[in-house]
């Protein structure tokens, strides 16, 4: 029993890392720039087909194309940021939701169109290993993923807190018409919080691909928790964003064993709905970053 | 000047060719005019499969095996009771929908003079076709496992092979042959299909002395399959029957290997027996076992047939595939023996005839003769298993060509 609750306990923790990345991303996206990426699903899936061919064509393993996915994706993020979302900006709600939301349709069918809807695998030498402590397991392609999440976070923190454009990017976050007025070139702002989402979304795809089949919907089984884990752990609160991710990890896998293997989502839901009964504002209302 | 005195015959010919083209075309189209409307020597037979939309690779494969049967047959000679008529195949896209298949059936059947059809892969396309079929009076074979095909008024609806119902029945057997008191855990996706086949198998399970010690619905499409390996874990099973589309399967597959725990898969029928499967997981496939319909290694025939595919497309010929080449000979010696085009005999010839020899009679037990109800008296699905890239017949033992592997 305690061996069951444990192994629950790491599984959940291990896919955790994965929907952190994701969240992670949507709420930097919505608390910088205010706009909600419905297609950083699809920047997932992105970045599992760029380590995909990486690791088919080139031969480069999925880990190693991360310093390929990830400053891809941050130009791509960069460049949708100053040539979409900048001219839907001053437009109110819908136009955004239409534009994000299209690019999540259009993304999904251009995928269709190229790459077919055939699962693409690739085997590495640690994706189906595991470390067995005692009776428990981590797998080790889950546990690469998750250490590179949490790094990648810590990183993340780091540059919000210690530099400059970080400070400017909490500073444009928290009052944009003010931080203008202290020279904050928002434009410049806004271009860097997209890239760095879109990064880390392809960061997760590119840790992914070891264990988890690319499709051209993949990003939809991924999406709909990043986006309870963003609400959840407050909108734009990046540590909000990552603890509720975990939180929602386990809860799931929790769910799963002991209450049934279709009810795993009822578990996160039930926690996510009594957390806005107590705390409407997520975890962390009331003290945003 | 040599050469515009050359330009101008260039010309001359030229229009003399035109002339004469034009005059031989004439010819010709009443010619064909001519033989259409008397239809003495080729036989249209349709095909129905979903070459675009999400089972389009399946379909392609299926509209390929078509293409084989229809020039082994016609290679042979044709139809000899028809003169040496050859088949001709009009071929139709049901894309995958359920709602084109009605039109495109509706379309395929008004706008061709044909003898008979086959199709669709999926059930609930076949459904669909076949209650057009139906109503049309149009003779319709189909390698479709569900039973609704053969429930009700349908007449002219044939199915040469295993009734889904007979899967879970195989399946457990081949649990028994694993050990001798299997203690299965049933993990099935919460769907009509996952539901259907789950229950089948739990009210089977106690009468083949198989017992269920886990029967669980899981949401399909998941994005970590290690909570329910866990259970699996925890429920002390030896055996897994995973019900489940593609990428859940692999997932499951994958996780199972990580957890490091010792079962014996059964992944039933479908996606599972497709050469692709083996290409997602790789060597995970190895020692997995299955349910099918038709396996490519069952008789000298059937090895005929797959070296001719794999020629010609690569991959080894996959279960719906190698069905479509025995029903196309099936039809091929119903218009034999009806010595017409006309469907409404060759449907005839269909409830008549028996097969036990050749082509048409590739099916597990070398056997088919159609019932009342256009069920195949004889039909029973095979036990196959992954061995090394390969998918072998293991069950039942006088169709096996290799033994099973217990791992």
């Amino acid at each position: 029993m305690l061996v069951t609750v444990a192994q629950a306990l790491i599984n959940g923790l291990l896919i955790g890392g994965i929907y952190a990345l994701v969240s992670i991303g949507v709420t930097l996206i919505f608390g910088v720039v205010k706009v909600v990426n419905f297609a950083q699903g699809e920047i997932v899936m992105a970045g599992m087909y760029t380590s995909y061919f990486c690791a088919t064509l080139l031969g480069i393993d999925p880990l190693v194309s991360l310093l390929i996915s990830m400053p891809a994706l941050f130009i791509v993020g960069v460049c949708l940021q100053h040539f979409l979302i900048r001219r839907v900006l001053k437009l109110g709600d819908m136009p955004q939701i239409f534009l994000t939301f299209a690019l999540s349709l259009l993304l999904t069918n251009v995928a269709l169109l190229l790459f077919k809807a055939d699962y693409r695998t690739i085997q590495t030498s640690y994706s189906d290993t595991a470390i067995h402590i005692g009776p428990v397991y981590i797998a080790v392609a889950k546990l690469i993923a998750f250490g590179v999440a949490m790094l990648l976070s810590a990183l993340l923190w780091v540059f919000l807190r210690t530099t400059d454009l970080g400070k400017a990017m909490r500073a444009s976050a928290q009052n944009p018409e003010v931080s203008m007025l202290m020279g904050i070139n928002p434009d410049l702002v806004f271009a860097v919080a997209v890239g760095l989402a879109l990064a880390l979304a392809g960061a997760a795809g590119s840790l992914l691909m070891p264990f988890y089949p690319a499709y051209p919907m993949v990003g939809q089984v991924f999406i709909l928790m990043a986006f309870v884990a963003v609400v959840l752990g407050t909108l734009g609160n990046v540590t909000g964003a990552l603890i509720a991710s975990l939180m929602m990890g386990v809860a799931e896998s929790l769910g799963i064993q002991f209450v049934g293997a279709d009810s795993g989502l009822i578990v996160v839901f039930v926690m996510f709905l009594v957390t806005l009964i107590i705390r409407p504002n997520g975890l962390f209302g009331g003290k945003r970053r | 000047m040599g050469l515009s005195k050359n330009n101008t015959d260039k010309l001359k010919v030229g229009r003399r060719q035109v002339l004469s083209t034009t005059a031989a075309a004439g010819v010709i189209s009443l010619f064909n005019i001519k033989h259409a409307a008397f239809a003495a020597d080729v036989v249209n037979i349709g095909a129905l499969y979903p070459t675009t939309g999400s089972l389009a690779q399946t379909g392609q494969g299926c509209v390929n095996a078509t293409k084989l049967a229809i020039q082994m047959i016609n290679d042979a000679g044709g139809i000899k009771s028809l003169g040496g008529a050859k088949l001709n195949l009009i071929l139709s896209d049901n894309q995958s929908d359920t709602t084109v298949t009605r039109t495109e059936t509706d379309r395929l059947i008004s706008n061709n003079k044909l003898s008979a059809i086959h199709g669709c892969y999926a059930s609930a396309l076949t459904l669909i076709a076949s209650e057009v079929a139906e109503r049309a009076r149009m003779p319709l074979l189909t390698g479709s496992s569900s039973d609704q095909l053969n429930a009700g008024t349908r007449h002219y609806t044939f199915t040469p092979f295993a009734r889904a119902s007979q899967f879970a029945e195989a399946q457990l057997k081949m649990a028994r042959l694993v050990s001798d008191k299997p203690k299965v855990a049933v993990v099935f996706e919460n769907t009509a299909f996952g539901t259907a086949t789950s229950n089948g198998l739990r009210e089977k399970a106690p009468g083949l002395g198989v017992e269920i010690v886990l029967f669980e619905p899981y949401s399909a499409g998941f994005a970590d399959a290690s909570p329910l390996i866990n259970k699996i874990k925890a429920s002390g099973a030896d055996m897994v029957f995973p019900v489940s589309y593609l990428n859940d399967l692999i997932l499951i597959i994958r996780s199972i290997k990580q957890a490091g725990l010792k079962v014996v898969i059964n992944g039933g029928s479908g996606g599972f027996v497709l050469p692709d499967f083996q290409k997602s997981v790789g060597d995970l496939a190895e020692g997995l076992l299955g349910v099918a319909h038709w396996n490519h290694d069952m008789s000298p025939a059937t090895l005929e047939v797959n070296a001719a595919y794999k020629k010609q497309y690569g991959d080894f010929i996959f279960e719906y595939s190698g069905g479509i080449v025995a029903q196309t000979f099936m039809i091929a010696a119903a218009l034999e023996k009806a010595g017409s085009a006309d469907p409404k005999k060759v449907h005839e010839a269909l409830t008549q005839l028996e097969f036990t020899e050749g082509y048409a009679a590739m099916c597990p037990g070398g056997r088919v003769k159609f019932g009342p109800d256009g069920k195949n008296l004889y039909a029973y699905p095979v036990g196959v298993q992954w061995q090394k890239g390969d998918l072998v017949s293991v069950f039942p033992e006088k169709d096996a060509h290799a033994s099973l592997i217990k791992s």
